[in-house]
């Protein structure tokens, strides 16, 4: 395994150079250490084509048994770290085996990739496309590189979205009715509704509007179920009376989120909903929660 | 400069139902150091309204005055003058000079006011003066015949008084003025 | 948990201002820096403080105030960000990420302001937005401060004509549709603090969450216990104070109608087809009784009278929707009043009350709301008719008939309720019927109302009284004439609570002080009653006579004598106008003319009545004006028989020593100046008042009234005497002398009774007064008077002062000594005089 090559001195210095390094957009990638980076953005069905060199260290060869790029779409669930699901991987041999003396550039290029899935950074579960060289050599281990690049994938407005509606309530109680605008909201969307008392029993202290997000991975017995609540954004302030509509705006571009992701790969799923909470004096909360799609727009820009 | 309002013989309510609106928007609070009145006011409202003007009031009584306590004259000095009141019924004949010229000396004043006459007079006597206010408001007199509201204002300064008198003549305040100096100070 | 303590009010108020300073304090830097960011968030944090719930309102405004200089703050510098070129729109929807909603619309309001004056959008889209979002704000103290920011911050820029922000055509719609949208909801806002409890307990905000039950899907059925809507009856009585409170804080809802009517564009048309309909509708619906009558009083004060007039209808017919528990008096009346005060102000909008009749449509209305307001107190109903009335009286003091017929109605309300005990009620008719006194400034027109004392009927005996005394003041005041005998019996008939006891019941318990007072008016009421024609000025006279003499012992004393120099100045002007048509020569009163005896004799039965009082002194004088009063009209039997009841009541009534020194000097003085009796009469009269005079209890007294009355027997001028009537001149001369010789007598003895009463002075001053005579008489040429008398009366004066050393008397000196300067000072006169002084010594 490569980590083990650290406590040798490494031979070469290895790296990977998109063609359009310099023009392509840059997007933050949190890294498993913690630490952000920035990495090209591609999407499904771009070429990805750059240059790989190798430049041994001075005065340095490197015999291997041949240098080769491979682009892999991985899924690592974090219950099972270490260990990725390679969705995707596709391979260009680049040298064969033999001798290098200095510095050696090879020119690659995967076309028309095909990356179904978009990049996801999740509390179970990571998604992530990567690059990785790998020169081999019989002993001591090959030398592997890797550079991530991000995937998104963008999506032209949907040609259906109804409004979500609703009549909801505790008969005798509370009746309310709800209105979402859409059903599907891309990220920088913003979600106007309204909220319609029709009947109030009870004192309403305050009412909010929550973003959550469910992350579930693996299947069957072995399904995980995350929950994250990404926004609370308090809609109303004291208690309103029958006959009020009360307003909702909530501007989605604040919060970090990421499209919705239905099975993939029939590894994990997540799936984003409106929750609508109200709490009464006593603290009695009540809630309705409705699944939203939330998708990538193309930017115009 | 003192000045001192005298008048009398009002005869509120029976034969006036009030001072003549002009005198009294003449008659402002804060202006007039004395008030002295000849009686007949009749009634306690017209005491308690002429203090508002000035409460350095002094009043002799009137045949009329429901207020028993008022004296039947008065003297007092003010500056360098010594100043009788008195209402005047009880001088007979009535508004007769001669005789009121004794009760002067009976006082021993230098200026002696009287009423009763409804008839306004300023006289020069021997070494002083004998006023009478007239009606302050003009009231019916057996004496006179057509009363004229009047009421008299003295300007006493140093040994001279100048006697405003005001009346009220076919609804106009007419202003007439007497200058009186005293040569020499009583003897007492 | 409930903030009943002041204290810990203060100490709430006191932290909230510290947290808002703080984060206010990291938002200057944060500008001074020109961090955006920083500067939202604590901005957003110092408004936080804002969502508090302990705070009464009233201390809560103390926190909005500051929280509102920051926002102005936070305004300049979001200005100068878009002069910059930060776009007004980014902005906009940035502060929209604010979790918190109460921050987040103060912002959004603060953003807004700065995004109207940018006019990158129209002005009407985001105050549209604007009101729609604060809907989000639904505690009622909390969402009125944050509304009443609302309006403040958009009142200079509403699309309103003229305005810069005016859009296209019909933007004025616009802004009218953002006050009124505001004005409603602030309005429900206000309505619900009454309707809900617990203010206090959001206080617990965001302690742990326990959710157990499921906002159910319609299918899911939960019961949940409903607990009391309600508070106790404390609570109700705080929240009404909250309210109030906030009424009086600048956040009012009324300030909304303010703005309205400052909005250029509302005109007639507009109000009248949009705004008015729209806060009616808001007002009624609202059914809140508070809100309703504090709205409908808003209405009328902030909209312009003309407008009033012109949406009268629509405006009275919000009245009856009213809840049964509203003032709806109160407003109406300030309606009205304010309509009065239109018509005063400006003849040219009169025509204008008559083309939208004005008063019959008030009249209904007033009708309306007294039919449909069954438990109205009396009170209420006679404060509207006198609104009403004054209202008339402005707008058309013509009709007298309007006037009368709302008298009337009242008159009817009234019939059914029997004689009124509410304090209120009497006083609210009192202001009614003083209302036509202080417009027409004449009884005489009131006179004309017939169901003007019909109201005062209704009123108990003492508010009657009241009510006649207002009427009697207003008579003075406005100088009113009431020159004949029908007004004066009117006028009587209106006034009688003064006149006489009412119902027969003795009113014993009145104050004596305010019986003066009443009776005083009177009094002074009968002054103004006054006719220049003699023969109408005679039945007025009659007239009074007839109320007067019903009076009573304790009121005549204050009546006859104002009735008796009424007649008696009738008297002087029959006398003028016998003059005037016979010349002055003849007896002025023929045998056909026989009315000044009439009078007279009337006179005489008047002062009569004053014995049953009694009232004596009284009597007397007033016989010796009458006397007097004869004597001008050379009647001498009516002269002497007046002389002759003043002299019975001066033997048989009058005890008082002091009381009989007085009616002396009056006998005397008028004597004196009777000239109408023959010898005999005269000589009867004469002799019983020097008799009488002489028999007064103190000698000094005596010793004064003898020598008065040697005037009685001198006469100056001779020509006023009845040719041969009087004695002859010596005669006259030697009683003259008798009389100081009498008095010189008394003189005497009283000087004896004082030396045997050793220390009494003042007898001294007698001989001095006689000496005064005797010169008095001396320079009037009485031959019997002398020099020799006068040297000798001088010299007796001179022993007994120097013999009286011990007890000088300092006023007798100088008495004497001005007596003697006046002997000095005549002297010096030269000319007859001096040479008649000449001879005595002084």
């Amino acid at each position: 395994m490569n980590y083990l090559l650290g406590a040798f001195k490494p031979a070469c210095n290895v790296s990977i150079a998109f063609a359009d390094g310099k023009s392509r957009k840059q997007v933050p990638l949190k890294k498993e250490n913690g630490q952000t980076v920035m990495v090209p953005l591609f999407q499904s069905q771009e070429n990805i084509v750059g240059k790989i060199s190798v430049e041994p260290f001075q005065g340095k060869k490197i015999e291997h048994n041949g240098v080769k790029v491979e682009l892999l779409g991985q899924i690592e669930m974090y219950f099972d770290r270490g260990n990725f699901y390679d969705f995707t991987s596709l391979v260009r041999e680049l040298d064969v085996p033999g001798e290098i003396y200095e510095r050696k550039t090879y020119p690659f290029e995967f076309s028309t990739v095909e990356m179904p899935y978009e990049t996801y950074n999740g509390v179970n579960v990571r998604l992530r496309y990567v690059l990785k060289v790998t020169i081999s050599r019989g002993y001591g281990g090959s030398i592997v590189e890797y550079q991530d690049f991000v995937v998104r994938n963008y999506a032209s407005p949907p040609s259906i979205n109804n409004s979500i509606k609703m009549e909801v309530g505790i008969e005798d109680c509370l009746h309310i009715e709800f209105e979402y605008n859409k059903s599907k909201y891309h990220l920088k969307d913003v979600i106007i509704g309204k909220i319609y008392f029709l009947l109030v029993r009870i004192k309403i202290k305050n009412m909010d509007l929550e973003i959550r997000r469910r992350e579930s991975t693996g299947a069957g017995a072995n399904t995980h179920v995350e929950t994250e609540t990404l926004a609370k954004f308090e809609l109303m302030d004291g208690a309103p009376v029958r006959g009020e509509s009360i307003p909702i705006r909530l501007f989605l571009s604040p919060y970090e989120l990421t499209p919705t992701h239905r099975n993939i790969n029939n590894k994990f799923s997540v799936k984003y909903y409106l929750n609508l909470v109200l709490v009464d004096e006593e603290d009695r909360r009540y809630f309705k929660q409705q699944e939203i799609t939330i998708y990538r727009l193309q930017e115009t820009s | 400069m003192v000045l001192v309002l005298a008048l009398g013989d009002l005869h509120i309510p029976h034969r006036a139902p009030d001072l003549p609106a002009k005198f009294k928007s003449m008659l402002v609070p804060g202006k007039i150091q004395h008030i002295i009145c000849t009686g007949n006011l009749c009634i306690k409202e017209v005491h308690d309204y002429l203090k508002t003007i000035c409460s350095d009031l002094h009043i002799t009584r009137g045949e009329y005055d429901e207020e028993t306590r008022y004296p039947e004259t008065k003297t007092l000095t003010i500056g360098q003058f010594k100043l009788g009141l008195c209402h005047g019924h009880q001088v007979i004949p009535w508004g007769d000079l001669d005789s009121l010229a004794m009760l002067q000396r009976q006082l021993d004043v230098d200026i002696l006011v009287t009423g009763h006459t409804h008839q306004f007079t300023a006289y020069k006597h021997e070494g002083g003066v004998v006023i009478n206010p007239g009606s302050a408001t003009g009231a019916h007199s057996s004496i006179t015949l057509d009363v004229n509201p009047s009421f008299v204002l003295m300007d006493i300064d140093g040994l001279r008084v100048v006697v405003y008198v005001y009346e009220l003549i076919d609804g106009e305040v007419k202003v007439d003025k007497i200058d009186f100096k005293k040569t020499t100070t009583t003897t007492s | 948990m409930i903030a009943d303590g002041g204290e810990d009010e203060e100490k709430w108020l006191a932290a909230g201002i510290a947290g808002l300073q703080q984060n206010a304090f990291y938002m200057h830097r944060a500008l001074d820096s020109n961090n955006l960011r920083d500067a939202l968030k604590f901005s957003a944090q110092m408004l936080s403080e804002l969502r508090t719930s302990k705070l009464s309102p009233q201390k809560y405004y103390q926190l909005y105030m500051r929280a509102f200089d920051e926002l102005r703050k936070l305004e300049m510098f979001f200005k100068e960000e878009a002069r910059r070129g930060c776009s007004i729109i980014d902005l906009y929807e940035l502060v929209q990420h604010a979790g918190n909603i109460l921050p987040r619309l103060y912002l959004l309001c603060t953003v807004g302001s700065v995004y109207i004056k940018s006019k990158e959008a129209p002005a009407k889209d985001v105050l549209k937005d604007l009101v729609e979002m604060c809907r989000g704000i639904q505690n009622p103290v909390r969402g009125l401060f944050l509304r009443s920011y609302l309006s403040q911050v958009s009142r200079d820029k509403l699309p309103d004509i003229g305005s810069e922000y005016e859009g296209d055509a019909d933007t004025v719609n616009d802004a009218v549709e953002f006050v009124l949208q505001n004005f409603t909801e602030m309005n429900k806002l206000w309505v619900r603090m009454q309707h809900q409890v617990g203010l206090n307990i959001y206080g617990l905000c965001y302690t742990a969450c326990e959710s157990f039950i499921l906002l159910a899907d319609p299918e899911l059925r939960l019961a949940i216990g409903l607990s009391g809507l309600q508070g106790p009856a404390r609570e109700k009585d705080r929240r009404e104070k909250e309210r109030s409170e906030l009424r009086d804080l600048v956040i009012s809802v009324g300030k909304n109608l303010h703005v309205l009517s400052q909005i250029e564009g509302v005109d007639l048309d507009m109000y009248k087809e949009t705004v008015l309909p729209r806060v009616l509708e808001q007002v009624v619906n609202c059914k809140d009784d508070i809100a309703q009558y504090y709205l409908m009083d808003c209405i009328i004060q902030v909209f312009p009278d003309e407008y009033h007039l012109q949406t009268l209808e629509i405006l009275l017919d919000a009245f009856p929707q009213l809840q049964p528990s509203v003032d709806i008096k109160t407003v109406l009346s300030r309606l009205m009043e304010r309509l009065s005060n239109y018509a005063a102000s400006s003849a040219e909008v009169l025509p204008e009350f008559l083309q939208v009749g004005a008063f019959a449509k008030l009249n209904n209305a007033i009708g309306k709301v007294i039919e449909a307001q069954v438990d109205m107190p009396v009170f209420g109903a006679v404060t509207l008719y006198s609104s009403l009335l004054t209202f008339i009286l402005h707008v058309h003091p013509e009709r007298l008939d309007y006037a009368d017929q709302v008298l009337g109605a009242c008159v009817k309300k009234l019939s059914t309720e029997g004689k009124l005990e509410d304090n209120k009620a009497t006083k609210q008719i009192v202001a009614l019927l003083s209302a036509p006194l202080e417009k027409y400034n004449d009884i005489v027109t009131v006179l004309k109302l017939s169901n003007y004392p019909r109201m005062m009927e209704y009123l108990d005996n003492e508010t009657n009284k009241v009510m006649a005394t207002v009427i009697i003041q207003s008579i003075m005041k406005n100088n009113t004439h009431i020159s004949t005998a029908d007004k004066v019996e009117s006028l009587f008939e209106l006034i009688k609570g003064l006149i006489k006891d009412l119902d027969g019941t003795l009113n014993d318990e009145v104050d004596e002080d305010d019986f003066n007072e009443e009776q005083n008016s009177v009094a002074r009421l009968i002054q103004m009653l006054h006719n220049d024609d003699p023969e109408e000025m005679f039945k007025v006279i009659c007239t009074m006579r007839k109320h007067i003499l019903t009076g009573g012992p304790r009121r005549l004393p204050f009546t006859i004598p104002p009735l008796v120099f009424s007649s008696l100045k009738d008297v002087v002007a029959w006398a003028s106008l016998a003059r005037q048509l016979q010349g002055p020569d003849e007896n002025p009163f023929g045998e056909e003319s026989t009315t000044p005896k009439k009078i007279f004799q009337h006179l005489n039965q008047t002062i009569e009545t004053l014995y049953g009082v009694p009232a004596p002194e009284l009597a007397l004088r007033l016989y010796l004006q009458c006397a007097e009063a004869a004597n001008d009209c050379e009647l001498e039997p009516v002269a002497y028989e007046f002389f002759t009841q003043a002299y019975i009541l001066y033997e048989e009534e009058i005890s008082d020593s002091r009381a009989q020194v007085t009616a002396m000097h009056l006998i005397i003085g008028t004597l004196q100046r009777m000239h109408v009796f023959g010898v005999e009469n005269r000589d009867t009269l004469t002799h019983k008042a020097t008799g009488y005079s002489a028999k007064l209890l103190k000698k000094p007294d005596q010793c004064r009234a003898v020598y008065a009355c040697s005037h009685l027997f001198w006469v100056d001028d001779q020509d006023n005497m009845k040719d041969g009537e009087r004695g002859t001149g010596l005669q006259n001369e030697i009683l003259v002398l008798l009389c100081l010789k009498r008095a010189l007598r008394i003189a005497n003895a009283a000087q004896q009774m004082s030396n045997a009463a050793r220390g009494s002075t003042g007898s001294v001053t007698l001989f001095v007064e006689i000496l005064n005579k005797y010169l008095y008489f001396f320079e009037k040429a009485n031959p019997q008077i002398t020099v020799a008398t006068i040297q000798s009366l001088i010299e007796l004066i001179t022993t007994e002062m120097q013999s009286d050393s011990s007890t000088s008397d300092s006023a007798a000196d100088a008495f004497f000594s001005s007596t003697l300067r006046y002997i000095q000072f005549q002297k010096q006169k030269g000319g007859a005089v001096g040479e008649k002084y000449e001879p005595i010594k002084a």
